[in-house]
């Protein structure tokens, strides 16, 4: 799994390409949670290049939001797939991660 | 006409995407829809791989898929230790998360969660050293072969 990282006006934002499977989990929580660490807590992941995603994959976005709030940060999901979103929705975890197809208004939420 | 084909992996967590990437290819062969039918293929051998197993490669998982006139039945199979009885059953549905619980938020026992969302029949036998985890999943007309 290929992970890019920019930064705009101190929000992170995290680009994933590839499948977010058990076989690449402790990678991909590893330095998503180091960019929450160092950074401001609040982070945008684009799941746009995530075609498909598992369960150990949600768990490692359930760490990293935890790890957010813990800084009194957030994370939203941009540019969903339709199986990850299918499977978001399936684990309703809608209702944890505001879900956005625009990034300008993933920034503004995050602002 | 029921049309039948069994696949073999390795234990491994990397070997679990060839088994998707058969899978993408007959659903796409017979169009039918991947997504549901891959989540619950993935979450079925990874629990095999993390917990009959133990994480542990070099052993075997076989996945028989069968096409039936108004199904599709998979079927995965190891020799691993067999899950506990009645877990299965006991299995609740997913539970609303509450973003300000962080409690609520459970990172565990999601896989057997999203099979029985994603199928409409699941059983697990474990007999004579062999573990099976049967799943079903009704075709409408449109997907029927």
């Amino acid at each position: 799994m290929i992970l890019t990282h920019r930064n705009i006006e101190g929000i992170d934002i995290v680009s994933l390409a590839g499948r977010l499977v058990m076989a690449d989990v402790p990678e991909v929580r590893q330095k998503l949670l180091v960019t929450v660490e160092q950074g401001s807590g609040k982070l945008i992941l684009d799941l746009a290049e995530v075609g498909f995603m598992d369960s150990s994959g949600l768990s490692v976005l359930v760490s990293v939001f935890k790890a957010a709030r813990a800084k009194s940060g957030d994370v939203a999901l941009l540019h969903l797939s339709p199986t990850v979103r299918s499977l978001i929705e399936l684990t309703r975890l809608q209702q944890v991660f505001p879900i956005f197809d625009d990034e300008a208004a993933a920034l503004a939420r995050l602002r | 006409m029921t049309r039948t084909i069994t696949l073999a992996i390795e234990s491994r967590a990397e070997c679990i995407e060839l088994l998707s990437g058969a899978l993408c290819g007959l659903c796409q062969l017979l169009a039918l829809p991947t997504a549901p039918i891959e989540i619950a293929l993935v979450e079925a051998v990874n629990n095999v791989v993390e917990h009959a197993y133990h994480g542990e490669p070099g052993h075997p998982v076989w996945v028989e898929f069968e096409w039936a006139p108004d199904c599709l039945n998979l079927r995965v199979r190891d020799c691993g230790q067999p899950m506990a009885p009645g877990r299965l059953e006991a299995m609740a549905p997913l539970a609303d998360p509450d973003p300000d619980d962080l409690a609520t938020l459970s990172l565990r026992s999601r896989g057997l969660s999203l099979i029985k969302s994603c199928m409409d029949k699941v059983e697990y036998e474990a007999r004579d050293g062999v573990n099976t985890l049967s799943m079903s999943r009704a075709l409408v007309v449109s997907e029927s072969v």
